[in-house]
């Protein structure tokens, strides 16, 4: 039995790594491939509030001044933008794996 | 999805965290009990592997994009929704700290529409469509569209009711652009995981019922 828990968790070991491995590429590969258009919401707001309204919202911004906005680090252009979702995308899984060790039974 | 800070109005945005802080509780709760040393590395790596594909924005006409939430495909693995509110909420908390995409007043309403209400809604169809017989593939891919479409539905009710959107052209609008990216985004990307990880490490969907039925 204890045995078989070993074998589980090297394989999930090399699940994480693979998990990594495809993390990391999606992230270096989305600068270059990601759709610039607007999001669903976005669209949906361009199409059905007013543009007075819109620019209102925009100045309004938002309430918290974070690091990286927009996925990009500025006058940094592609290699910003790869450089900012790989360190989210370690970010996360540092957090997660942090936590999930943490709270664990 | 995620919606920016301006989108509602202070009163409402914490209406929207007080409604959210008991799932984010409950999910705690539930990887306290059902979280062990061999399975951290599992939800880690689905964790940092949402987040990237987040980032990756399909274009769906009508100049228009979408990417995949995730809450579905986290839930069908552990077997539980509540694996799905953990790992949205830890995504949603970087996006919107680190990288400003979705708001932190609004950041509870995220978390409601795109951990809750997407993972319940797309775990429990695939569920239902699971106990009546319809394969894997199937399954995964009509539970994670409809959990996609309807968070969205809830989003715009949400709109409306900030005074943002209007009711009909809101719905209308969100129900188009999300109905398109459930498909691809959600639907199409979920079946093909969950059928990796079902033909690669059928040990590991917590429910062994789905493992079987990929390997007859």
């Amino acid at each position: 039995m204890s045995s078989n828990v070993a074998a589980s968790g090297r394989s999930n070991m090399k699940f994480l790594y693979a998990g990594i491995v495809i993390a990391l590429i999606l992230a270096v590969l989305a600068p270059f491939l990601a759709s610039p258009d607007p999001d669903g919401l976005e669209s949906a707001a361009g199409g059905v509030v007013s543009e007075e309204k819109l620019a209102e919202m925009e100045e309004a911004g938002s309430v918290f001044s974070s690091p990286m906005p927009d996925y990009g680090i500025e006058g940094m252009g592609k290699s910003g933008e790869v450089a900012a979702i790989v360190a989210g995308t370690l970010l996360v899984l540092g957090i997660s794996y942090g936590l999930g060790k943490i709270i664990k039974k | 999805m995620h919606i920016p800070d301006s989108f509602i109005p202070l009163s409402q945005a914490i209406i929207y965290w007080i409604i959210a802080l008991p799932f984010i509780f409950m999910s705690i709760r539930w990887a306290g009990k059902e979280m062990d040393d061999t399975k951290v590395p599992i939800l880690a790596a689905l964790a940092a592997g949402i987040f990237a594909i987040q980032a990756l924005n399909i274009p769906i006409g009508m100049g228009t994009s979408g990417h995949m939430v995730g809450a579905t495909l986290v839930a069908i693995i552990f077997a539980s929704p509540w694996a799905g509110v953990l790992v949205l909420t830890l995504v949603l908390l970087v996006q919107g700290f680190v990288f400003a995409d979705g708001g932190i007043t609004t950041m509870g309403a995220n978390i409601l529409n795109m951990g809750v209400i997407s993972g319940f809604v797309g775990y429990y169809t695939f569920s239902a469509l699971m106990k009546s017989r319809l394969s894997l593939q199937i399954s995964a891919f009509v539970g994670a569209w409809l959990g996609l479409l309807v968070s969205a539905l809830a989003c715009a009710v949400q709109m409306y009711l900030a005074g943002t959107f209007p009711l009909v052209p809101g719905l209308v609008a969100m129900g188009t652009y999300h109905f398109i990216i459930g498909l691809i985004g959600e639907g199409l990307i979920t079946a093909v995981a969950i059928t990796a990880i079902a033909s690669s490490r059928p040990d590991l969907l917590e429910n062994k019922s789905l493992a079987r039925g990929v390997k007859a």
